[in-house]
């Protein structure tokens, strides 16, 4: 799982780059409002002060849409997650549910699952304890059981099975290839 | 290490959204920096304690706007003041045994209002003690009297037909700025107690989620 996380940071990121432009433009307006407050007892008609009163609204305005278009992207990207979230949680049922139909032991599923995960026979090995002649001949049973020719056909019957009848979502595919 | 079974059972719970937005810690932390930083220049009308004052105000102004058009969970509305839900909360804290709030919980609600309205008292103290001089003037006339003219200290005292009245207000806003500046530095005590009485009894870690925001694998 690479692609998704680096999306969610850039989210991430692009947020707290609007917070900080928008707490510092509040900085400059709530300055500038002081400002014309203090022309506005010294002076009211002249055009100095109707230009900056001009200039501070336009300011005023500008934090407040800023602020609404913050709190979009701040939801945008939560909702976002969420169809992630769901996404993955649905793909988890799909791959268990195939699992059973295969009627996968126990061993043959966390293995299975590992190697969906993307990791080689020798990092599964170590993961779970056992020796790679092990791991390999689980694989093996594994494929055959599920009727295909090897690992590339393995994982990609459930990316198939994503796009061609699951959910057609660019999130739902991010996290079937990764 | 997680045994691979685990990772196989494991169907990931939507985790509930972190209410520390960006803008939240922000002001969070600039308010704490400004309040903590003018306790310490408490040179009432310098330059710094002016600047810092003007710089709370600026945060506290972005807060309550964020707290009526921000995100769900910063909104006013997610943490309404509420004192009986308060008293059971900080009963329930007494057992050990705290609920889970997707906002403040509703003690700590009571504290952000009670802050906030001793931020505000400060600020329009401070505001009346300057006569609403920002930092950019009080530069200015210190400049002003620094270069020899004197006349940015008569401008302060002109008002010779209530001079009486004058001061009195002065006097009074002083007392007012000193008391609830006191009452501000207790009450960021007493939020710091609840942060850590809270985060033992949820065992969970409150700080990183305000300063980091939210971290999820």
């Amino acid at each position: 799982m690479t692609a998704s996380p680096d999306i969610r940071s850039a989210g991430r990121r692009q947020t707290a780059a609007l917070s900080l432009f928008l707490v510092v433009q509040t900085l400059g307006t709530v300055f500038f409002v002081g400002d014309v407050i203090g022309d506005l007892r010294e002076d009211p008609t002249s055009t100095h002060f109707i230009f900056e009163a001009i200039v501070t609204a336009a300011l005023v305005l500008g934090i407040l849409f800023g602020t609404f278009a913050l709190r979009r992207t701040i939801e945008l990207l939560r909702a976002q997650d969420q169809a992630l979230e769901v996404a993955r949680g649905a793909l988890a049922d799909v791959i268990d549910r195939q699992f059973q139909a295969w009627s996968l032991t126990p061993a043959e599923r966390d293995v299975a699952f590992l190697a969906l995960k993307g990791l080689d026979v020798a990092e599964i090995a170590d993961l779970r304890g056992a020796a790679q002649g092990t791991v390999r001949a689980q694989l093996t049973r594994i494929y055959s059981k599920a009727g295909v020719s090897g690992r590339a056909q393995f994982a990609a019957f459930f990316v198939e099975d994503l796009l061609g009848e699951g959910v057609p979502t660019p999130e739902a595919t991010q996290v079937a290839e990764s | 290490m997680a045994s691979p079974r685990t990772l196989t059972a494991a169907t990931p719970s939507i985790a509930p959204p972190s209410i520390r937005d960006p803008v939240v810690r922000l002001t969070h932390w600039g308010i704490a920096i400004a309040v903590l930083g003018n306790a310490i220049v408490n040179e009432g009308g310098s330059l710094i304690h002016v600047t810092l004052g003007w710089l709370a105000m600026a945060l506290l102004v972005l807060r309550l706007v964020w707290g009526v058009l921000g995100p769900a969970e910063a909104r006013f509305s997610a943490f309404p003041p509420n004192p009986a839900a308060a008293l059971r909360h900080l009963r329930q804290l007494a057992r050990g045994r705290v609920g889970h709030y997707p906002s403040h919980n509703p003690a700590g609600a009571l504290m952000v209002y009670a802050f906030w309205a001793a931020l505000t008292v400060v600020i329009v103290t401070g505001l009346i003690l300057t006569g609403g001089a920002t930092p950019m003037q009080v530069a200015a006339d210190k400049a002003a009297v620094a270069s020899g003219d004197w006349s940015a200290l008569i401008k302060e005292s002109d008002g010779e037909s209530s001079d009486d009245e004058e001061t009195g207000l002065r006097h009074t806003a002083e007392e007012v700025h000193e008391v609830a500046a006191n009452l501000l530095l207790l009450l960021a005590a007493l939020h710091v107690f609840g942060v850590v009485a809270e985060g033992r009894a949820m065992r969970r870690n409150l700080v990183a989620p305000m300063l980091l925001g939210e971290r999820r694998k």
